[in-house]
């Protein structure tokens, strides 16, 4: 008898399988999986066309996609405000998200509603530390499409609060809200808290400065 | 490889709509090799058991990507490989891979010793797992992957995230190694 038959005919003591969750669906995960079915639609209404790029990774978070790509495709250098659509009062947006976060302003700055076919949003640009900082807010999944250089660019874990968050810094990433062209962004902070995802964007905005400010968003 | 079901592609369809019962019905055939394969690369049950669920929902996240039609065994199999090799690293230890040969007379619940096995006698086989688990895990993976598991060469290439070829060569190799050490 040969060896690969040998091989072949052991028969081993392999440890018992258990019994794995298969109902994903109904199972509360730190990232809840319903979104990924979500994510994957908003990836497919953005889709990259291959000629901007291979696409080397995708990380998902809540309503967001985050694709790595080697080339970044075209996009325009606007400031924060530009494309968020209307103003909508207070009790429109919190029709809109849930749990809807304001920073604690007096007298509160607009708030912005930008419809899209699979997603909209909520966003408010405010000061922070004397600079301008964007939030914006994304009902259970929905989202947007950001795509990230894969040369530079560094996507970290960065939970906020126990939920789970990412950091995005290094060279400027483009980033696609519904309905709007391309943009040029900085420093990014993602978070999923209470069926939302969150997305916080400053260009002077650290890590712990950002996680600071989402925790004192939350805690209202 | 073994025989898809028929209703692969369709479950896939399913799944991919977000029907979770399909995904559930899609995977559930292929749980128990994908916590083998994961045990071979983790030397360790609770890592394979990590690895496994892990993966199974990276699998449900990633469904998007996978291409209905295609056979659902070797693309889950990355995806939990590729789970087990991260936790490996990220444990930083070296465990002996447990294996152990079933004892005669012993049945495993899936099958009777086959005529080649009883012709092995308790000590060669635990010579030949002893021979396997001294090898480096490149040649020890692939080995355990093609013969132990019995994966096709496709399912092996995509456990062990290299190309066929590289499949044949490394598993070539391996036995050579192998059998210098039990000969």
């Amino acid at each position: 008898m040969n060896l690969e038959t040998e091989l072949r005919a052991l028969q081993i003591d392999w440890p018992q399988t258990p019994q794995f969750e298969l109902a994903l669906a109904r199972r509360r995960r730190r990232w809840p999986l319903a979104v990924a079915i979500v994510a994957a639609a908003v990836a497919a209404a953005f889709a990259v066309p291959e000629s901007r790029g291979a696409i080397l990774r995708f990380f998902h978070l809540g309503g967001v996609t985050i694709q790595v790509v080697d080339t970044l495709p075209k996009a325009d250098e606007r400031p924060l405000t530009s494309g968020l659509g209307p103003v909508i009062s207070t009790a429109s947006a919190k029709r809109a998200i849930h749990r809807l976060l304001l920073p604690p302003l007096d007298p509160p700055p607009p708030l912005h509603y930008t419809p899209g076919n699979v997603a909209s949003a909520v966003s408010v640009v405010f000061e922070h530390a004397g600079h301008p900082v964007l939030l914006s807010e994304f009902p259970f999944g929905g989202g947007y499409l950001k795509k990230l250089a894969s040369d530079g660019s560094r996507i970290e874990p960065a939970p906020v609060g126990g939920a789970p968050g990412l950091w995005i810094s290094g060279p400027r990433h483009v980033t696609f809200f519904p309905g709007q062209s391309p943009r040029l962004a900085g420093n990014v902070l993602l978070w999923e808290a209470g069926g939302a995802t969150y997305r916080l964007e400053g260009p002077n905005l650290t890590k712990d400065a950002a996680i600071s400010l989402a925790q004192s968003l939350l805690r209202g | 490889m073994e025989g898809r079901p028929q209703n692969e592609r369709e479950l896939a369809l399913r799944a991919q709509r977000g029907d979770a019962r399909a995904y559930e019905e899609l995977v559930r055939p292929h749980q128990e090799i994908a916590f083998r394969v994961a045990y071979v690369i983790t030397r360790n049950a609770a890592d394979a058991e990590d690895a496994t669920q892990d993966g199974l929902v990276k699998a449900w996240r990633a469904l998007g990507r996978f291409r209905a039609g295609e056979p659902m065994r070797p693309w889950l199999l990355q995806i939990v490989a590729n789970e087990a090799r991260n936790r490996r690293r990220s444990a930083h230890r070296r465990e002996h891979l447990a294996l152990r040969a079933l004892s005669a007379g012993t049945s495993s619940g899936e099958a009777a010793p086959s005529p080649e096995e009883a012709t092995l006698s308790a000590d060669e086989r635990a010579r030949l797992l002893a021979a396997l688990e001294q090898l480096p895990d490149d040649a020890r993976e692939v080995l355990a992957c093609r013969y132990l598991l019995q994966l096709s060469e496709e399912e092996t290439a995509a456990a062990l995230d290299v190309a066929r070829g590289t499949v044949k060569s490394r598993s070539a190799r391996a036995l050579e190694r192998l059998r210098e050490t039990v000969e």
